[in-house]
């Protein structure tokens, strides 16, 4: 034991002195960089303290809460955090020589192993998340001016903000369009696929290139297919000039007007460029669709379909009986991850219309989101957007599960 | 119908089907390769050009020899005293003599190369040759050329094709980027330029260094982290737990203004660290890695530890080196995930030095304007290093994908 314990800390503690080092001779422009670590060893020491003196992990809890007041007041403390690395260092030591009575050893290491995720999603995610929302509460939060409480007045004016409504019914439509065309096609695909075929290699990395390839590339090049004068695209739908990606008319009243209906606001659907958009995500996203269809296919037993086959029934009815109902957990899975992906659709969409399109007809939530926080630097209205957006998916994702859930088939 | 023709009809159907999507799936990267090698008067028509100048192997020889008469017959170039001969047809050589100029770049008052080059026009068989001999002492990495050809000298044909040809008043105009270019240097000239257009090494080392630090470090952070959920009895294990699955509801967009914060009130704003640490635990990998190491047997962790091995030699010499498949899978996530993103580097990142490749790519599809060869060059070179990795591990992939849908 103690031959991977002592060289590892000294590394530790010599990895530490070097980025003090580095801070102090400003090769690295981190002032705070000594930070992670000494928190990284606190966090055992505590751990250790907890497990060896007190029941229940009081001192453990009573440093965490310490250290997050002292975040959530902007209040730093690096010469204190680095003493207590220094303990932290020397009682790590002392536990890792397994001088410790079995329980309290669990107890030791199980800490130790959890610290760094545990402190990393402390920081990162779990404290970040309650600051959104308590930011969310002030009126114009910056780096550059004063700000004071307001309460819930983000949230009222966001309800009163067309833009937001507009970037809403964005949003939804395209996760009504992308998510169950993916899937379909996807399953189309699939079960195309697992039917024994020549090359099953070959096409399977052909649909699934795209999933691979970065959506900053990938828009670029459709932004090339869909160019307005030398765009693929309008060649072969021999529509020259048709500029795909600044065009605001919704699809549905393009497709209904020749019919003498007429549709307008959030009813008229998504413009011509943001299904160009849509087009393109589907292309991206097929191959993951169909690498975990395949998947589930594979998954159901094949007696099934020699059972079937016995009794004669024919391919389609093996298909809708069989295939469909067993891979109902994966659709799910996939209409679930799917709804939460599509709603934070943003890099595609920034790229292929970097200004949210003629009359903001491609804006959507995520890129609204950035606009507010990032280039007009409201950082509570951006908080407040996203908190909205959070509740949003989180309710969504329960309707989805109560509506979908009762129909998948998990038994096999 | 008989069993067997209708058989044969079902198979038929099924590759028609998979074949036209798989043409429709593949026909964007197509599309990319081949502008990436047009120039830009060739990506400008109307109509298609679905087989560029530049991948025709009848003008590779004559880019190798041109560019071995410049410098070096893979890259080209011009060096001090080489001559470079073209050959130009013509129709009717009585027309008149050719001009031929080597353009300085705009709004440049003295350019050495189109100064110390000097240019001959000779009569040859069936036309003219150019001869440009560089005549200074400075070596030159393109070879730049513009000739008139008089109208009434008919149809022309260009030992090398021209880049561009327009119609100047009695004369056609011809225009070629590079006449030394050497085969490579022929082929990859959009690449060549892009490259040299924006710091794109720099792109990569930021893009590769970020992606591969979150790797290693979240690798060794997840396996700790699932061995302590799945393998070790301590207090409050239940409670973080749960603790990690409530983050898995956050959709990273609510992250994003608080943690910009943090990192701007830590001064780690455009650093390596901003791009790095706030991504390292990755809640999906300690999922997948404690799956993994549930599967394995109680037993064997209870004899090791009678035996007297302690948690941590439990951990790096049984655990670890028994869920590298889902250690493969985590990785490949990480990196493709820290590889492919844009929207967490754009905001965090103000300086040139510190943008990844997705960030440049951004910034390049901004700049380079309407030169769609450059721009789907630039693409291609970012999609590139996924898209070779893929076909070194493929099966790592799509396993790993596979994986990551089964509960």
């Amino acid at each position: 034991m103690r031959t991977y314990a002592f060289p590892g800390l000294l590394a530790l503690a010599v990895f530490s002195g070097l980025l003090h080092l580095s801070t102090q001779y400003q090769i690295v422009r981190a002032p705070m960089g000594a930070l992670f670590l000494a928190f990284a060893l606190a966090g055992p020491a505590a751990a250790y303290a907890a497990a060896r003196v007190l029941p229940g992990g009081v001192v453990t809890w009573a440093g965490l809460g310490l250290f997050a007041a002292a975040m959530a007041a902007g209040v730093w403390l690096p010469p204190a955090l680095d003493a207590l690395a220094l303990v932290g260092v020397f009682l790590a030591y002392a536990g890792s020589r397994d001088r410790l009575p079995e329980r309290d050893a669990a107890a030791f290491w199980g800490w130790v192993f959890v610290w760094p995720a545990l402190a990393l999603m402390l920081i990162w995610n779990i404290f970040p998340s309650f600051f959104a929302l308590w930011i969310s509460l002030f009126d114009r939060f910056n780096f550059i001016g004063e700000s004071r409480f307001v309460g819930l007045l983000n949230y009222e004016i966001l309800w009163r903000d067309p833009l937001f409504w507009r970037a809403l019914s964005n949003t939804f439509w395209y996760v009504v369009l992308t998510v169950p065309t993916g899937i379909l096609l996807g399953t189309v695909v699939a079960v195309l696929l697992n039917e024994r075929i020549r090359g099953l290699g070959l096409y399977r990395t052909i649909y699934f290139l795209p999933y691979i390839t970065a959506l900053t590339a990938a828009a670029a090049v459709w932004q090339w297919i869909y160019h307005p004068e030398f765009g693929f695209l309008n060649w072969l739908l021999g529509t020259p000039g048709l500029d795909w990606l600044h065009t605001p008319d919704g699809i549905f009243a393009l497709a209904l007007a020749p019919l003498g209906v007429q549709l307008s606001g959030f009813w008229a659907g998504p413009s011509v460029a943001f299904t160009a958009i849509m087009i393109m995500t589907v292309w991206h996203f097929l191959g993951y669709n169909v690498v975990i269809l395949l998947a589930g296919l594979q998954s159901i037993p094949a007696q099934y379909y020699e059972a079937a086959e016995l009794d004669g029934a024919g391919w389609w009815q093996m298909q809708r009986h069989i295939t469909w109902p067993l891979l109902s957990p994966t659709t799910f899975f996939l209409a679930i991850i799917g709804l939460i992906g599509a709603f934070q659709v943003f890099t595609q969409v920034y790229v292929m219309t970097p200004t949210g399109g003629v009359l903001n007809d491609t804006l959507t939530v995520a890129m609204y989101l950035y606009n507010k926080g990032f280039r007009d630097s409201d950082f509570s209205y951006a908080s407040a957007l996203a908190v909205t957006m959070f509740v949003i998916i989180l309710v969504l994702t329960l309707i989805q599960r109560r509506v979908l859930e009762r129909r998948v088939t998990y038994e096999h | 119908m008989n069993t067997r023709l209708r058989h044969l009809l079902g198979r038929i159907f099924i590759y028609a089907v998979l074949t036209a999507g798989a043409v429709v799936m593949a026909f964007p990267f197509y599309w990319m390769i081949a502008t990436s090698v047009k120039s830009p008067q060739e990506a400008q028509q109307a109509a298609p050009i679905w087989f560029p100048e530049r991948i025709q192997p009848a003008n590779w020889r004559t880019a190798w020899r041109l560019g071995a008469e410049g410098d070096r017959p893979w890259w080209g170039g011009f060096a001090p005293g080489r001559t470079v001969t073209l050959h130009l047809r013509v129709e009717d050589p009585g027309a008149g003599r050719p001009r031929a100029r080597v353009p300085k770049p705009p709004a440049v008052f003295s350019d050495p190369r189109s100064e110390s080059t000097r240019i001959r026009i000779e009569p040859a068989e069936g036309g003219w040759k150019i001869v440009l001999e560089n005549a200074g002492t400075q070596r030159f990495t393109t070879l730049p050329l513009v000739v008139w050809i008089p109208k009434d000298a008919g149809k022309f044909r260009a030992e090398l094709p021209p880049d561009a040809v327009r119609s100047q008043r009695g004369y056609w105009r011809l225009e070629w980027v590079n006449v030394s270019p050497g085969l490579f240097g022929y082929l990859f000239h959009n690449y060549r330029e892009a490259w040299h257009a924006a710091p794109f090494a720099r792109y990569f080392f930021v893009s590769f260094f970020t992606a591969g630090t979150q790797v290693l470090g979240g690798l060794i952070i997840a396996t700790m982290a699932a061995f302590a959920f799945a393998r070790i009895r301590f207090p409050g294990r239940e409670a973080v737990f749960l603790l990690f699955v409530a983050t898995m509801m956050i959709p990273g967009e609510v992250l994003l203004i608080p943690n910009y914060i943090l990192l701007a009130k830590l001064g780690w704003l455009d650093t390596f660290y901003a791009l790095i640490v706030p991504w390292l635990a990755s809640v999906f990998g300690i999922f997948l890695l404690r799956q993994f190491f549930l599967s394995l047997p109680q037993d064997l962790f209870d004899a090791a530890r009678i035996d007297g091995a302690s948690y941590w030699g439990m951990l790096w010499r049984i655990a670890f080196p028994l869920a590298v498949p889902g250690l493969v899978t985590y990785g490949i996530f990480a990196f493709l995930g820290a590889y492919n993103a844009l929207l967490w580097p754009l905001i965090v990142t103000q300086s040139p030095e510190m943008r990844t490749i997705q960030v440049g790519l951004q910034a390049f599809i901004g700049e380079a304007g309407s030169d769609y060869g450059q721009l789907m060059a630039a693409s291609t070179m970012a999609i590139l290093p996924i898209v070779l990795g893929y076909f070194f591990a493929q099966r790592h992939f799509i396993q790993g994908i596979a994986r990551s849908g089964i509960k």
